[in-house]
């Protein structure tokens, strides 16, 4: 029976009753009865028919479900009309429910959604160790090394390579750079992806002379508009026809990196030319991915790989010494490494604003029950049942749960798309994070049970005290007991501890990002204006490419604005370098063992423009050219480092780089210039030479250009500079140096502005708890208040006895919170930049914050007490 | 082994559905009306069971929920109205067998403790 079908049933039974009753009446009057003795009779021996009807009612299990929507209807009248209390509860639930399930959807996305391959847990990122260097230092392969170590294991189905590359090519009239990806032919098999047109490249694919290229799903769309028969069709790039192999399929991407490649070449780019890439055993570039054979570990595989290694090292001691054994790491657990720690501290903040969240709806429920204290009394009087109440509030608080809910879904929607545009893009596979299903059940659910635990707990109690003595005593001096009194204080101070480990936390990591932005990097980053050209190597040879760029920089120099203008790669904070070994003269050592440091090659002028000191001898000029003689310049970390108590100037330095006409000479050290920061702010400087651009041609390097006022708006200037040079060259990557700068300080930029955002948001519901502490034991002692205000108490004893009880509270909190977070400020410590997690400035700001804000929280009540006309409250007993 | 709880529950029970047994049995003869059955309990006990009729039609309901018994409006025969009439099911029939066995027992093990001379001879 189905309680639709309540109605009809009604009916039935109202037949029934009277068809019999009828019939009852018939018999009565055949005995010899009146109508009206008949009808008195018949109604005599049936019985009260209401009774009867209610009764049928209940046998069919339908008054069980009356009563709820009964209840139900009662709920949402109570909550309706306290609609600030039901507007606090729905919101603060919807912070927490939202806040948490985006930010976890977000951590879920990055650290624990398993790769989007097929049976990603065989895959593994395989690296060489370099044990010249302390501790794990991966190495990336070179390519004869991969080829020894893709025929030689026994333990892998298969060894893919691969490699960032860029390209030029003619978009829409424009040439424009392009990133793109250059992999083994086995690079998809192993991942497992399959194209969705075309085929897989082949083995032959990797022989000099095959450009092939497979195009990524988005680019298929822009470039070739969706066409059905690209495959097999060729496009021009790098000057080169490439033959379309295949299209991946929507969705597709490795290496989750930021911008994603467009499209995939084969490594026969890399096996052309003299001294060919694929033929060089020192030049480490590749990132190189394994899928295991079944039942095969990551450390057997390691174990296997480490012998080739080892081979290798003893075989090709000129590049391969270091070089004794593989590092496996399962899962390319290494794609997301860097942004672990972050992450896990924002998944603790947001935990902790979770448990706040709670502490505090329960505090909400905890004295809206204690309230409602004479209610329930009179309700128990009149007959309802311990359960009946019980159930009432359960309802009122599943009701309150559940629009929070539904509100902090839709937070967690929105909260989701903004911390997408928000965050770093650097982060892998952040922008595939949605809401998470699981994660949304899990925050529901305790927050469903936190409302129900705590709505429930005030009716429990209340009615296990005999009714009469609540009413009795008269309605308002109903006290809620000392067990509630105690978990209510609990709540309040738990609420004040997590918030002020969340305040040390954001302090810590504010203080540690105003000390990076403080942080001197060795060069001066304003006004400096950078970009990349696109010069072909195939088109020009080595001395036209230097001349095109001493060309360029000419006519540069030349523009309005323009205050000096020069070349060099790498520039720091854009993430380029090259490590190139070398030797000093007169300290002979096996070539294996030759020390290796950072690389840059520049323009003259490069140190000058960037403002980066000269401390002794010169910098590069027009006398390191194309036919002077070799020269080098070092920073004072590697004059510190290999020339302690000597003068460097002067000494020869071979390194290990030619070019086409330079082959490893033997340089003269012509200068030492001063240490800047190369990868991070938060790094410290390390040794580093440069080669004159004339004599290392070995890159296109970043122009950097000196502006008088705002660099962006020289921009179009160099472009059209470059373009009446050569209108085929694309100028792309311009940016500011100060961009690098900021940009470099983007993750802890972002830490500390979203701990911040915890932390205030902790800070709020921390002072609503308190202050709704507060106002209800005002509430509940306003007679007490009332009769000492009467008895001349001062208005400002008052104050200052309901001030103290919030301060008290407050203080405790702080006290614990202090405790707690120096053991979770142990999670930061990483995250921290020359500030520990015990940093006394920190903690006494933080304790000073809290303190004047509960303060502030709890004079209002206090003033409410304090002004309390205590004629009125006497009176209203 | 019945446990302690599940004979404290067979105890309950058997009070409680004294009624709905006396309802099942007389339905074994036929379908009857609410009316017809109530009248047959009292007369069959000769008025010892002078229940209210009312008191029937919640057990009646009940009976029919639980699957026991099924209804259908009828055409009484010395009457030219409709009455809801009652069947018994098969489920029913199950049922009158259980409630009638436990109904002994409670009856004996009454027995054995009202007259336990009579038990020994």
């Amino acid at each position: 029976m189905k309680w639709w079908q309540i109605r009809h049933r009604n009916a039935d039974a109202e037949r029934e009753l009277q068809a019999d009753l009828e019939l009852e009446e018939e018999e009565q009057r055949e005995t010899g009865l009146s109508q009206e003795e008949a009808r008195h009779a018949a109604r005599r021996a049936f019985g009260n028919t209401a009774l009867i009807r209610d009764q049928i009612h209940e046998a069919w299990g339908w008054a069980r479900f009356e009563r709820l929507l009964q209840d139900l209807r009662y709920a949402l009248r109570r909550l309706w009309r306290s609609p600030g209390f039901t507007l606090a509860t729905v919101s603060i639930l919807a912070i927490g429910i939202g806040a948490t399930t985006a930010v976890f959807s977000l951590v879920n996305a990055v650290l624990l959604r398993p790769l989007p391959f097929p049976e990603s847990a065989q895959l593994v990122w395989v690296t060489q160790q370099d044990h010249s260097l302390p501790g794990i230092a991966p190495e990336s392969l070179s390519y004869p090394d991969y080829f020894d170590w893709r025929a030689q294991n026994h333990t892998l189905q298969g060894l893919a390579a691969y490699r960032d590359n860029s390209v030029t090519m003619e978009i829409n009239g424009e040439s424009q750079r392009l990133e793109i990806e250059t992999v083994s032919a086995n690079f998809f098999d192993v991942l497992g992806a399959v194209p969705m047109l075309g085929h897989d490249f082949r083995w032959e694919d990797e022989k000099p002379g095959r450009h092939m290229a497979m195009l990524s799903y988005s680019f298929w769309q822009s470039q070739f508009g969706s066409a059905k028969d690209i495959v097999g069709k060729s496009f021009r790039m790098n000057n080169h026809d490439y033959i379309v192999a295949g299209v991946m399929p929507n969705g597709f991407q490795f290496p989750f990196e930021n911008p994603a490649p467009v499209l995939w070449t084969s490594l026969a780019d890399d096996a052309e030319g003299k001294d060919a890439p694929t033929q060089q055993r020192g030049y480490d570039v590749l990132g190189v991915i394994g899928r295991l054979k079944a039942n095969v570990t990551a450390m057997q595989a390691r174990a296997d790989l480490s012998v080739i290694a080892a081979n290798l090292a003893h075989q090709y001691p000129d590049h391969n010494k270091q070089y004794t054994s593989a590092l496996v790491e399962p899962q390319l657990a290494h794609m997301t490494g860097n942004t672990r720690p972050a992450l896990r501290v924002l998944f603790a903040a947001v935990s902790l604003v979770l448990l706040l969240v709670c502490a505090n709806v329960a505090g909400l429920l905890l004295a809206r029950g204690s309230r409602r204290n004479t209610e329930f009394a009179v309700r128990a009087a009149l007959g309802a049942s311990r359960t009946a109440i019980v159930r009432q509030l359960l309802l009122e608080s599943l009701l309150l749960s559940v629009c929070g809910g539904v509100a902090g879904i839709t937070l967690a929607f929105g909260l989701i798309r903004a911390l997408l545009n928000l965050l770093p893009l650097e982060i892998p596979r952040m922008q595939a994070a949605s809401v998470d299903g699981g994660v949304l059940v899990f925050v529901l659910v305790i927050s469903v049970v936190t409302g129900l635990l705590f709505g429930a707990f005030p009716a429990l109690r209340s009615s296990r005290s005999a009714p009469a003595r609540a009413l009795g005593e008269g309605s308002r001096t109903v006290s809620s007991g000392k067990a509630q009194h105690r978990l209510h204080n609990g709540l309040v101070v738990a609420q004040t501890a997590i918030c002020m480990v969340l305040l040390i936390g954001s302090g810590l990591l504010m203080r540690s990002f105003v000390r990076i932005l403080t942080v001197d990097p060795g060069f001066d980053a304003k006004n400096v204006l950078t970009s990349r050209v696109g010069v072909s190597f195939d088109l020009l040879n080595h001395d036209q490419h230097y001349l095109f760029y001493q060309q360029l920089l000419t006519r540069i120099s030349a523009l309005p604005g323009v205050q000096l203008a020069s070349a060099a790669w790498p520039l720091p904070m854009t993430g380029s370098s090259a490590s190139v070994s070398f030797n000093i003269q007169g300290r002979p050592v096996s070539r294996g063992d030759e020390p290796s440091e950072s690389l840059g090659v520049a323009m003259p002028g490069y140190f000058k423009t960037m403002g980066i000191p000269l401390i002794a001898g010169r910098t590069f000029g027009e006398e390191d050219g194309l036919h002077g003689p070799p020269t080098i310049i070092i920073n004072q970390a590697f004059a510190k480092k290999y020339f302690p108590g000597e003068n460097p100037l002067g000494q020869h330095i071979q390194v290990r780089m030619g070019d086409d006409v330079f082959e490893h000479p033997v340089r003269e050290v012509v200068g030492v210039v001063g240490d800047i920061k190369r990868k991070a702010l938060t790094a410290d400087a390390d040794p580093q030479y440069y080669l004159p651009y004339a004599q290392a041609v070995v890159t296109n390097p970043y122009l950097v250009v000196r502006t008088k006022a705002d660099p962006a708006a020289i921009q179009p200037a160099i472009r059209s500079a470059v373009h009446a040079l050569d209108p085929n060259v694309p100028v792309y990557q311009v940016a500011t140096v100060e961009d690098y700068l900021s940009k470099s300080a983007a993750q802890p930029r972002f830490q500390a502005f979203l701990l911040t955002c915890f932390a205030t948001i902790a800070l709020v519901l921390a002072a609503v708890g308190l202050y709704g502490f507060l106002s209800y034991i005002v509430v509940q002692r306003t007679q007490e208040i009332g009769l000492r205000l009467a008895l001349g108490a001062q208005r400002s004893t008052v104050l200052g006895m309901i001030v103290r009880r919030g301060l008290l509270l407050a203080l405790a909190g702080a006290a614990s919170g202090m405790v707690i977070s120096v053991v979770l400020t142990k999670v930061i410590s990483g995250l921290l930049f020359q500030v520990r997690p015990t940093d006394p400035l920190i903690l006494v700001a933080t304790a000073a914050l809290l303190l004047i804000v509960s303060a502030a929280a709890s004079s209002l009540p206090a003033c409410r007490a304090a002004w309390l006309d205590p004629m009125k409250t006497l009176r209203d007993q | 082994m019945p446990s302690m709880e599940n004979r404290a529950q067979q105890r309950a029970n058997l009070l409680q559905g004294t009624l709905d047994m006396l309802v099942l049995r007389t339905l074994l003869h036929g379908p009857a009306h609410g009316h017809q059955i109530g009248k047959h309990i009292q007369r069959t006990t000769n008025d010892f069971l002078q229940m209210q009729h009312g008191s029937l039609y919640p057990a009646l309901h009940r009976l029919e929920r639980r699957g026991w018994i099924t209804s259908k409006w009828e055409t009484a025969p010395d009457r030219n109205r409709q009455f809801k009439y009652y069947r018994l099911t098969n489920k029913g029939r199950k049922q009158l067998v259980v409630e009638e066995s436990q109904w002994k027992q409670m009856a004996e093990a009454v027995a054995r403790v009202m007259w336990p001379a009579a038990e020994e001879t």
